[in-house]
């Protein structure tokens, strides 16, 4: 099955470039074509002035600090599972109760973006999670509603919908155990898992 | 009249799954007199019965046999006094009141000064590895002093020396049955899942360290805690087949969530009737009352809806259907003409009936704070969770008067109830010791019926068996 998958990513890279991916139509984002130079003029950029790193980038930087250089790449060698414990792929995060994508959320999947773009055959589990607030059988649903928030805006930036799962983990896996808004805010993210590269 | 008598469960070490069932062995249970009248005059109005339970008389010399009685009473005693039908003069009270083999000669006065109505007077017998017991229930106040108000003989391989818990079970419910005209529960099991084992989940970086959770299953009363999963996943909201030969349960050890059906009495792998599609959640199954159709909660069509399939996988369609918003949480009416369900779709999550085949839609709840969890019992009361938070509490709405009820009192958070199948009892989470328990209490919310049920690591998702003991 995932072997399948792996030969069959080429092929589905293709399929983005060329205009639609993914099987239903993207939610958000209207998706430019143009493969590698900042795809989003408009995503993240101008609306947020508060968050930080941000600012430190010129308007059209190479995407990504390490893309490009592949046969130096320290991730190439690397397991799944190794690079899952330091991820390149940031996690991105909720206001309570909520699935919504905001600024913040989705300058850091526009980055993931690129991650997932420089590498092309990886398969990704984006994972949503939630704070220990709301019962844990609501919680269960709301995590999924979270992780397909952030596969459709990546679908949207032309990630291939074949290359990401969604699994909902509800309260179960709490990133801090703390019973503070701080640990709350934490908890409450999509984050991504390489299931195979 | 023949019974049928479900073994429960029989499991090797720590080693979870499949378990064996043994068949219908010779069970002697058979009336010592019959008394026909006892019962009406039982069951009218009045206050609640004090009934005396104390030690039973034994072979002489037989210690293993005294300590089986001995068991045998003290769990007979607590099954009893779990139903509040009788009144249980507590055991500390009558323990220097001699006991006695012949009902004619029991201290009268004694027992009238703890206020006695009845006591039960037995006779243990060992019939090779059996218990084989003379039970009598004995008047003692005004015209029914002396008198047998009820008399069985309880044995066979169901009273086990090794296994008396199910025989006290038995008995209760026996006695229950025919003394009261109710449908016990003591015999019944519940499922939950447990993080006991600490079994971090493999393939996770450690910052994000998942801790497994196991499906579990015990007695109603928290005896004999045993897992059914050992796969050190992720494994929650397990649901007993009408039959008690099956659990449903959520698991994510394919790497997605998905339903799992296992049977408890063969070895056979799980089969996963919902679809087993990677990209589609499923999650909270409810069995159908007749046991043929599961409905559940979906992500197939698009978002969370409720879905029904039949058991074998065939027949899966979406019943709800009802785009942009997350139904979820499904259980079937007491007749299955129905399922009742939550759902956000008009902005915050309430509980929604709907008819089995996906009409007559209806509102049952309005302006619920933090909805969740609908359980339907066979006297046609929806309990569910609510609660602003950071709390929750069990409320119960019974549906004939439409009156609700606020079942748990606020202390720690209370959520995911389940009923009892006879409908008098609710288990549900509590964190009122601390962490994620097991509890049960009275329908009535009343403090004394409360009690716990598990007491080590977290345990979540409980769910009570519909039938005694299986088969």
């Amino acid at each position: 099955m995932l072997r399948l998958r792996f030969v069959l990513l080429p092929l589905a890279a293709l399929v983005i470039a060329a205009g639609c991916g993914g099987k239903k139509p993207p939610v958000t984002q209207p998706t430019t074509q143009v493969p590698a130079p900042s795809p989003f003029p408009g995503a993240g950029g101008g609306a947020s002035g508060g968050s930080t790193g941000s600012t430190e980038r010129p308007p059209a930087p190479p995407p990504v600090p390490d893309s490009g250089s592949v046969s130096a790449d320290p991730l190439a060698g690397k397991t799944p599972e190794e690079i899952n414990s330091n991820s390149p792929l940031k996690p991105v995060f909720f206001a309570f109760d909520s699935d919504e994508l905001d600024d913040t959320a989705r300058q850091a999947l526009n980055q993931d973006a690129q991650v997932l773009k420089t590498y092309g055959t990886w398969m990704i589990a984006i994972e949503g999670h939630c704070d220990e607030r709301g019962t844990a059988e609501y919680n269960l649903a709301l995590g999924d509603r979270r992780a397909l928030a952030a596969r459709n805006y990546l679908i949207s930036l032309g990630i291939g919908g074949n290359r990401i799962r969604t699994v909902s983990y509800g309260k179960e896996f709490p990133f801090d155990p703390g019973h503070t808004e701080a640990s709350w805010a934490k908890n409450r993210r999509a984050q991504f898992m390489v299931t195979s590269k | 009249m023949s019974r049928s008598l479900g073994l429960g469960v029989v499991m090797a070490g720590g080693v979870a799954l499949a378990l064996t069932s043994r068949p219908v062995a010779a069970w002697i249970s058979e009336p010592l007199q019959q008394q026909t009248e006892f019962r009406m005059s039982l069951i009218g109005p009045g206050t609640q019965p004090r009934l005396g339970l104390p030690d039973f008389t034994v072979d002489p010399g037989d210690t293993e046999l005294a300590d089986a009685s001995r068991t045998l009473v003290e769990v007979l005693w607590k099954d009893l006094d779990f139903e509040k039908e009788y009144y249980l003069i507590p055991r500390t009270s009558s323990a220097s009141i001699p006991i006695v083999t012949d009902p004619k000669s029991l201290p009268f006065d004694r027992w009238k000064e703890l206020g006695a109505d009845y006591v039960i007077v037995g006779v243990v017998h060992r019939l090779s590895g059996n218990l084989d017991i003379e039970f009598r229930m004995v008047g003692i106040k005004d015209e029914n002093a002396g008198k047998e108000m009820f008399s069985w003989h309880y044995g066979g391989s169901g009273c086990a020396v090794k296994n008396v818990r199910f025989c006290a079970h038995y008995i209760s419910d026996d006695f229950h049955k025919k003394t009261r005209g109710l449908e016990g529960v003591a015999r019944t099991k519940l499922a939950f899942a447990s993080d006991r084992d600490a079994s971090r989940m493999t393939g996770r970086p450690i910052q994000n360290a998942g801790q497994g959770k196991e499906i579990y299953i015990s007695d109603y009363d928290g005896a004999n805690q045993l897992p059914v999963t050992a796969n050190r996943n992720l494994n929650v909201a397990p649901v007993w087949s009408p039959d008690g030969r099956d659990l449903a349960y959520t698991s994510w050890v394919s790497g997605f969530m998905d339903i799992y059906v296992r049977s408890l009495y063969d070895a056979r792998p799980p089969s996963r009737p919902a679809g087993v599609d990677n990209n589609v959640e499923n999650n909270l199954a409810a069995w159908s009352p007749d046991g043929t159709k599961l409905a559940l909660a979906s992500t197939r069509g698009g978002d969370w809806d409720i879905w029904v399939v039949n058991r074998d996988g065939t027949g899966l369609h979406n019943i709800t259907n009802y785009p942009h918003a997350t139904d979820n949480a499904p259980v079937w009416s007491p007749t299955g003409a129905q399922i009742a369900f939550t759902s956000d779709r008009t902005g915050s999550n309430q509980i929604y009936v709907i008819g089995a085949d996906g009409v007559g839609l209806r509102q049952i709840t309005f302006g619920c704070q933090g909805c969740d969890r609908p359980t339907w019992s066979p006297l046609n009361v929806i309990a569910y969770t609510a609660g602003a938070g950071p709390g929750h509490d069990i409320y119960a709405l019974d549906l004939a008067s439409n009156k609700t009820i606020q079942v748990t009192d606020g202390q720690g958070s209370n959520e995911s109830p389940t009923f009892a199948p006879n409908g008098r009892h609710i288990a549900f989470v509590t964190t009122r010791w601390g962490k994620e328990q097991i509890a049960i209490i009275g329908i009535n919310g009343r403090k004394e019926t409360l009690q716990r049920v598990t007491d080590a690591g977290n345990n979540r998702y409980p769910n009570w068996s519909r039938t005694p003991g299986g088969q």
